[in-house]
């Protein structure tokens, strides 16, 4: 055909170009060679590890007060903590498990299984995002009490009710649609807009575009 | 510090196939700067896995599959930036002149701004092709079928006949 010569003459002229022209220094490539490479975990921005940081240190005070209060403390906030703490934990290590598991990617293998790998573990960042959202209520009981609910507050007693349930069902609603088939919904873009997670979104578009090429 | 005889063998093997880098960094990345991280980003990883190298597959294989592999994650920007944080070389690849403009340029320039157009796995495939791989190879280095790879083939020619011969190329 044709027009394939033509493609491929223009390209062998780009080759030739190349020969002619490319030249590779050889101490700066040496020096690349050098290079120690540090693991995502290690590299993460110092917001994203300050964050994480954060995230362990809370997980390690509310465990503490846990084990010390254990005894007397009231049944709402022991059941609250437990949830929030037992849902961060989840989430960082997911987080992190995700970081590691992307380093150890071979890079050797064929690309539709490399890019596969990578876009789904990017894409779990998600689950990350959902187990946040899962612990919304808790943050609304764990300051019950027993004397609180004997009262006869009845205002306060329905805006909690309110607020609680609202909660509730925000985040067992978010917890079930955060899933990439609701990626071009608009609540869904607002939710994960921005650079940290540019990723996140690539890696969606990635899968999507993976099951087109297989096919 | 001395070179080890891996990485003279490394540098050797990279400079008979720097174009294979170049091709493949250029068609994944516009932007200068972002094309010179990239170009080494490609070259660090090569790098690293160069000892498990099965020589019983074509060196040429082994850099289309890490190159494009690396180019088409370059979107995890953060991961690379930080990784390559340390004091690195300027340039790598060097152009040195640039090319006259004659018609074949101008059709060259369309067919690099076609593949650029292209989402990244259809880059990758029409890299191979352009190359003149053979088809089992492409379908080896991309993890697709043989019967695909054609499929896919023809339709990318066709996507590319069409915008050529919109702009009186061909």
């Amino acid at each position: 055909m044709m027009e394939d010569l033509t493609l491929i003459q223009l390209w062998k002229s780009y080759n030739q170009q190349m020969e002619e022209n490319l030249q590779l220094n050889k101490s700066n490539a040496a020096e690349i060679l050098k290079i120690k490479v540090k693991s995502a975990i290690v590299s993460m921005k110092p917001i994203k590890l300050f964050t994480v940081l954060v995230g362990i240190v809370w997980v390690f005070f509310v465990d503490s007060v846990l084990f010390t209060t254990f005894d007397y403390v009231n049944t709402f906030f022991l059941v609250s903590a437990i949830t929030q703490v037992v849902l961060t934990k989840l989430a960082i290590g997911i987080y992190l498990y995700q970081l590691a598991l992307i380093d150890k990617v071979d890079v050797e293998n064929n690309i539709v299984t490399v890019q596969e790998k990578i876009a789904n573990l990017q894409a779990s960042s998600l689950w990350v995002a959902r187990l946040m959202f899962l612990q919304l209520p808790v943050w609304t009981t764990f300051y019950w009490n027993e004397e609180m609910l004997s009262n006869r507050e009845y205002f306060l007693h329905g805006v909690q009710l309110v607020v609680t349930i609202s909660f509730s069902v925000i985040s067992i609603w978010l917890f079930l649609n955060i899933k990439m088939e609701n990626r071009e919904k608009k609540w869904f873009k607002i939710l994960f807009h921005g650079k940290e997670w540019d990723s996140t979104i690539h890696a969606m578009g990635m899968l999507d575009q993976i099951n087109r090429f297989k096919k | 510090m001395p070179m080890t005889a891996d990485s003279e063998r490394f540098i050797a093997m990279l400079n008979s196939n720097k174009g294979i880098v170049y091709k493949i960094a250029n068609g994944y990345c516009k932007n200068e700067e972002n094309r010179k991280d990239l170009i080494q980003e490609i070259i660090l990883q090569m790098w690293i896995a160069f000892p498990k190298y099965n020589q019983q597959f074509a060196i040429t294989t082994w850099m289309y599959t890490i190159a494009l592999n690396v180019s088409i994650s370059f979107y995890r920007k953060e991961t690379r930036r930080q990784s390559l944080n340390q004091t690195i070389p300027a340039d790598v690849l060097i152009w040195e002149q640039e090319t006259d403009n004659t018609r074949l340029a101008d059709g060259l320039k369309s067919l690099q701004e076609f593949i650029s157009s292209l989402a990244e796995l259809e880059k990758a495939l029409l890299i191979l092709y352009l190359d003149e791989n053979p088809q089992q190879e492409i379908a080896d280095i991309l993890g697709i079928s043989v019967s695909n790879v054609s499929t896919k083939i023809n339709r990318l020619k066709e996507k590319l006949k069409q915008k050529l011969s919109s702009q009186k190329i061909t």
